[in-house]
């Protein structure tokens, strides 16, 4: 396993290698730089012109601006960005990746769990009314074009009837005079997200040891208490308010996301499940007359999940890379919407910086599921 | 409660189709036999006779596509289809359990094959504690000799024979009155066949339990059974003492199964090769469906449904019986 991890890294080194160079390549391709924009000022005299070339660097021939960025990466300098100059790159994405990440790892989780328990359902009970409107509304929103739809998501619940904010990631009106940064509200709200899921995984543990079959009684009420505590502890701390303007911001664009994908993961799971309900193992769960809700999840599903759980990350990938989108329709200050901005102005080291992140997010996420496997199927071992 | 002497089980006239797109096949027509408790009963014929097919009666285990037309079958005198769903769920593998067919797939391949035992003992609480489930799992691997250490193993780290093993401790994990084998060992190797088949009688003798064989193999069933019946295109043909039927078959289907099958302490013979193939079942011929490959086939025979001819608990239904001690029933 060590070694198998060793020879992955390796990889993606490799691979991310091969990312920054083709990016930037890329990048450099397009007509024109940063400095056009100045550099067109007819006013200008030329020497300023000059100047201002140098400044950003962008006087180098573009081998030599790929070393000195190479260099300067390695060294985990990833420079200023040229459109929020003067801050940092790593302090524009540190601001921006987790906005990203928290929408993006949400609407997956949710479309995920909605998709598996509907693909699974409409498996076991094939046929009838149920199974045909699940295939066919899902089917239609997962071909839907995702601009058109996030626009009239907006347009019905934003607009019409206006129970969520149109966009954008906070309300004014609300933080006016708010003495904290949305950025340490945000921050809060992920620790405290991050706090309750240790908490939900250690309760699990540690019922787990008891065994037969305590779980959903004994382990509802202690996770609702926790959750519980986390919000009257939000609702004291006087910052509550703030915190819920952003969780308000996030509904539309986490619903809209869920509903263009949770289509995917029920249609694999509904034919994932087809085929293992026909396995021996099935058949023999119900013949030892364990319940039917018992033989659906712990021995049909369980086993319909393995090829779904490859899926995830490729959703989770393509959610990232469709963030440009609905970050854009949603105006969600994310990695997605920075990027496009990002190309846009040609602001190259944002530009690289953000395609770096997204890279190492896509290779870790086939790491982590390769590692996943290891712990869902047991015939599996890398050495 | 019940009588002892009452038989454990009794299938009574079962019939069962299939419904599919070729039409209605007729896997299983008018079957009867009885079994008494503690005995083993052996039930042979080849591919596609509808051996399975009564197994999964018994156990109510069908498709959706599956129909009783006709007949009942009594487990200690209750009919298991008038009961509901959930008390047919809390009747199996505690009143009848199964060895399946295919055991390669039968262990579900992620969890840890002693789980896949104790689910079934805490399903139906046969033990109080967590602690009470493992001991009985360890007594069942030892049991059918297996180190009770293995139950920690998954399923792909056991051999075939291991694996089959591990499956008949599963069926003998609620103390079932009686085990279904659907051909328990067809997928090993003979050796292993042969001293699994062994430890199965002795077990079924020690705790006094009723086993009802399925197999083609028909020097198998002669081993461990007390009785055998002989299906042929979803009827069954001839039933008696399992020493009757084969020293003196009556049937001439059972006569060509076994001249087609080599006998290991019998004369020296050549294999006969029984011509033909069995029938359509989705549309049978009509009188005795063995008719277009039996040698001594008459008119009769190819119109009627032949009569059962008897001699005690030995019967067959043919109208030309080899073994002429059978006489029809007035």
């Amino acid at each position: 396993m060590t070694g198998y991890l060793v020879r992955r890294t390796g990889q993606m080194v490799l691979t991310l290698f091969l990312i920054i160079t083709f990016t930037f390549f890329l990048v450099q391709a397009q007509p024109g730089d940063y400095a056009s924009f100045y550099v067109l000022n007819p006013d200008l005299p030329p020497e300023v012109k000059d100047q201002i070339r140098a400044a950003f660097g962008l006087d180098k021939p573009a081998w030599q601006q790929y070393l000195i960025h190479l260099k300067n990466t390695l060294t985990g300098n990833l420079g200023v960005s040229f459109g929020n100059f003067p801050r940092p790159v790593l302090d524009v994405l540190a601001e921006r990746v987790p906005r990203t990440l928290v929408l993006f790892l949400t609407a997956t989780a949710v479309s995920f769990y909605i998709g598996f328990f509907l693909g699974k359902a409409i498996a076991w009970r094939r046929g009838g009314l149920f199974e045909y409107g699940a295939t066919i509304s899902g089917a239609m929103l997962f071909t839907a074009f995702t601009p058109a739809f996030a626009l009239m998501m907006i347009w019905v619940f934003a607009f019409r009837l206006g129970w969520f904010p149109v966009g954008k990631f906070l309300d004014p009106l609300v933080w006016r005079g708010a003495d904290v940064s949305a950025n340490y509200v945000f921050g809060n709200m992920l620790l405290s997200a991050a706090a309750f899921i240790t908490f939900a995984l250690l309760v699990m543990l540690f019922l787990k040891r008891f065994g037969r079959r305590v779980p959903s009684v004994v382990a509802l009420p202690i996770l609702l208490g926790g959750a519980l505590v986390i919000v009257v502890a939000w609702t004291l701390s006087g910052i509550g308010g703030l915190a819920l303007d952003i969780v308000k911001h996030m509904v539309l664009p986490v619903a809209t996301l869920t509903l263009i994908s949770f289509a995917g993961t029920m249609l694999l799971t509904r034919n994932s499940m087809l085929e293992t309900i026909r396995e021996d193992y099935v058949m023999a769960a119900r013949a030892k007359g364990l319940p039917d809700k018992q033989v659906r999840d712990r021995h049909a599903a369980r086993n319909a999940m393995l090829p779904i759980v490859t899926s995830l990350v490729y959703s989770l990938i393509f959610a990232i890379d469709g963030s440009v989108i609905i970050e854009s329709v949603f105006s969600w200050p994310g990695t997605g919407l920075t990027l496009l901005e990002a190309v846009r102005s040609e602001d190259l080291p944002l530009v690289m910086g953000a395609m770096l992140f997204i890279g190492t997010l896509s290779l870790l996420a086939h790491v982590i599921v390769d590692v996943l496997y290891v712990y869902l199927d047991p015939r599996i071992r890398y050495q | 409660m019940t009588d002892r002497s009452d038989p454990l089980l009794t299938v009574d006239g079962l019939s069962l189709s299939y419904q599919t797109r070729q039409g209605e096949v007729q896997a299983i027509r008018n079957v009867s036999f009885e079994l008494a408790r503690g005995s083993a009963l052996g039930l042979v014929g080849e591919s596609g006779c509808g051996k399975t097919s009564v197994a999964n009666c018994l156990m109510r285990l069908l498709p959706d596509n599956a129909r009783l037309s006709a007949g009942r079958v009594l487990l200690d005198g209750q009919d298991v289809f008038l009961l509901t769903e959930e008390e047919m769920r809390l009747q199996r593998w505690r009143r009848i359990s199964m060895v399946f067919q295919a055991a390669m797939n039968v262990l579900n391949p992620v969890y840890r094959v002693g789980q896949q035992i104790i689910e079934a003992i805490e399903t139906h609480n046969v033990e109080p504690t967590d602690t009470a489930a493992r001991e009985r799992v360890a007594r069942l691997f030892r049991m059918v000799g297996l180190d009770p250490q293995l139950m920690e193993r998954y399923p792909h780290e056991f051999s075939g024979g291991m694996r089959q093993r591990a499956v008949i401790a599963m069926a003998l994990s609620c103390d079932p009155d009686l085990m279904i084998a659907d051909e328990p060992t067809t997928a090993l190797d003979v050796i292993v066949q042969d001293r699994i088949l062994r430890e199965l009688k002795a077990i079924q003798q020690q705790l006094a339990m009723s086993i009802i064989y399925i197999s083609h193999d028909i020097g198998a069933v002669a081993e461990v059974t007390d009785v055998v019946g002989v299906m042929y295109a979803g009827r069954l043909v001839e039933m008696g003492d399992t020493a009757d039927v084969f020293q003196t078959p009556a049937h001439p289907y059972t006569a060509a199964l076994m001249s087609s099958f080599p006998s290991i302490s019998g004369e020296r013979r050549p294999l006969t090769n029984l011509p033909g193939e069995p029938p359509n079942l989705s549309d049978p011929p009509p009188g005795c469906p063995f008719h277009p490959r039996c040698a001594y086939a008459t008119d009769v025979c190819r119109t009627e449904y032949p009569p059962q001819v008897k001699s005690g608990s030995h019967w067959a239904a043919c109208w030309h019986p080899l073994d002429v001690t059978l006489v029809p029933q007035s």
